[in-house]
């Protein structure tokens, strides 16, 4: 009995595990597949053209826009992100306020991202009056990402070695001095990859922008407030309109291209900052 | 001359009692050991000579004269600097050995290199660890064995020149020969620095103390010079501990 029931569950784990490998792959092959064709120097060099727009030329803007959205989300998330984490874990004394400010991440998560969009489009756009623009649809998406880069940080300050903490307080130092010399170095590598993936999560994401600052064309953003293509707009758009399969499918395989890279650039720079430690 | 005086101390974790009512004196540059079965509160006494108590949720009530000042009227940076105290595990930082050394001088503000070299050297050569390391500064103090940490740990707490160190059974989790040589490093430093060890090892501190206190159930018992402590025992509980364990 007990054989049959632990080879039915080797059974279920291996199935488990060839389901998701094979979706995964699926989707990426088939992706590439029919992306491929699309896929020209010019296609990714040049500006959306024809009639309907998108249906000949390139995406070179939404590549570009999708960027700077990553990099403005990241850089405003971050931020609030390992301070959130810094206050929770060392600073905190009070336990109702640590779960007072658990509970608000943890909504701020269930949020859905449609609704995002719409809170930044009444508060920045309309309000503060910033326009559709690259800085509302960056804030937005930062405001996405904001709890699944906290929630990952925090976890990491918690597993950080007490005893070290103590030795370095037992020096006489201050808090702010371990931290920034003892556990935000040691730290680096789990907070790049946490900001990493959750930048990937916001450039991917069209929900949020679409009201907030997304268009269906623009020129590289020349400022902040200009409005900015993306990737997975210009997606939606190309399919919903029925403007190009071809092109949806070429925009597709960027999108997944660059986030491969992303993770790609993110695991080696953190590998060389292992190694360089050693 | 004393450095540092308890004056009705008490310590709390919580609403738990942890020392109750203790006075004491220590002597200026000898080495003071404290011994006591576990839970005694030995630990906490250790950690609350400079303040450490608080960083772990403790609580204290009464004084700690340290020259004649409380310490608890004193920052607790400062205390901490001048009180040194390193604990039972070794915990290196996960950096170069020589970063963990200059780690603490570097926030104290010297940037020297020569200068933060020459500290150093110097601490681990009194720690007795330079000659085992001095062609290997830059590799990971991570990979030194458990007794070269412990003894890079004292070096580190000895970076910031303080008066007092405190060692919490420093030795626990040594072998003979590296106990041995944290003794004779302990030996050699007395006559600059006051010492105040933890141990549950009774031959430990008879051989390497200047002065024995014995703690019971958070009390100082009997507090006495170390060959007389060890020789005529005032108080029938401090002898039936030295015996019992003796026998």
């Amino acid at each position: 009995m007990k054989k049959i029931s632990s080879i039915f569950f080797n059974a279920w784990i291996l199935f488990s595990g060839l389901l998701a490998l094979l979706s995964a792959s699926f989707i990426f092959i088939y992706i590439l597949k029919n992306g491929f064709k699309a896929m020209t120097w010019e296609f990714i060099l040049s500006n959306p053209a024809g009639i309907p727009l998108g249906s000949e030329g390139g995406i070179l803007p939404a590549i570009i826009g999708s960027l700077l959205l990553m990099l403005i989300s990241c850089v405003f998330a971050s931020i609030l992100a390992i301070s959130t984490a810094v206050y929770i874990v060392f600073y905190c004394k009070s336990k109702r306020m640590e779960s007072l400010a658990h509970v608000v991440i943890q909504c701020m998560a269930g949020v859905p991202s449609i609704i995002l969009g719409l809170f930044g489009y009444t508060f920045m756009v309309a309000n503060l009056k910033m326009g559709r623009s690259l800085i509302s649809a960056g804030l937005t998406l930062g405001i996405m990402i904001f709890p699944f880069i906290q929630v990952r940080v925090e976890k990491t300050f918690r597993e950080f070695s007490s005893s070290m903490l103590l030795s370095s307080y037992a020096l006489g130092t201050t808090k702010l001095y371990t931290l920034l010399r003892l556990v935000l170095p040691q730290s680096i590598r789990d907070i790049v990859s946490a900001v990493t993936l959750a930048g990937g999560f916001a450039m991917g994401a069209a929900a949020p922008i679409i009201l907030t600052g997304a268009v269906i064309f623009a020129p590289i953003p020349k400022s902040l407030s200009s409005p900015v293509m993306a990737l997975p707009f210009h997606l939606y758009i190309l399919t919903g309109e029925g403007i190009s399969i071809e092109k949806s499918y070429g925009t597709a395989l960027v999108l997944i291209l660059l986030l491969f890279i992303i993770n790609l650039v993110s695991i080696s720079l953190t590998f060389w900052r292992k190694e360089a430690t050693k | 001359m004393n450095v540092l005086q308890l004056k009705s101390f008490y310590a709390y974790y919580g609403e738990k009692k942890i020392i109750n009512d203790m006075d004491m004196k220590i002597e200026k540059n000898k080495i003071t050991a404290i011994i006591g079965p576990s839970g005694c509160g030995k630990s906490t006494f250790l950690l609350s000579l400079n303040r450490m108590l608080e960083e772990s949720g403790g609580r204290a009530a009464g004084n700690i004269l340290f020259n004649g000042k409380d310490i608890y009227s004193m920052p607790k940076e400062e205390i901490r600097k001048r009180i040194g105290i390193v604990f039972q595990k070794p915990a290196p930082f996960p950096f170069s050995i020589y970063k963990n050394l200059t780690y603490a001088p570097v926030y104290y503000g010297i940037r020297d290199k020569s200068r933060l070299r020459e500290i150093a050297i110097d601490k681990l050569k009194i720690s007795g660890l330079y000659d085992e390391v001095k062609d290997e500064l830059g590799m990971s103090a991570l990979k030194l064995s458990g007794g070269q940490q412990q003894r890079l740990c004292i070096a580190r707490a000895l970076t910031v020149e303080p008066e007092v160190l405190l060692l919490d059974e420093p030795c626990s989790a040594l072998d003979v020969k590296n106990t041995a040589n944290i003794e004779k490093m302990l030996r050699n430093l007395a006559g600059d620095y006051t010492i105040v060890i933890v141990t549950h090892n009774l031959y430990q501190a008879k051989r390497i103390s200047d002065y024995t206190a014995f703690m019971l159930d958070g009390e100082l018992i009997e507090y006495d010079e170390t060959a007389r402590m060890f020789s005529s025992p005032q108080n029938r509980r401090t002898r039936e501990y030295i015996e019992g364990i003796y026998g």
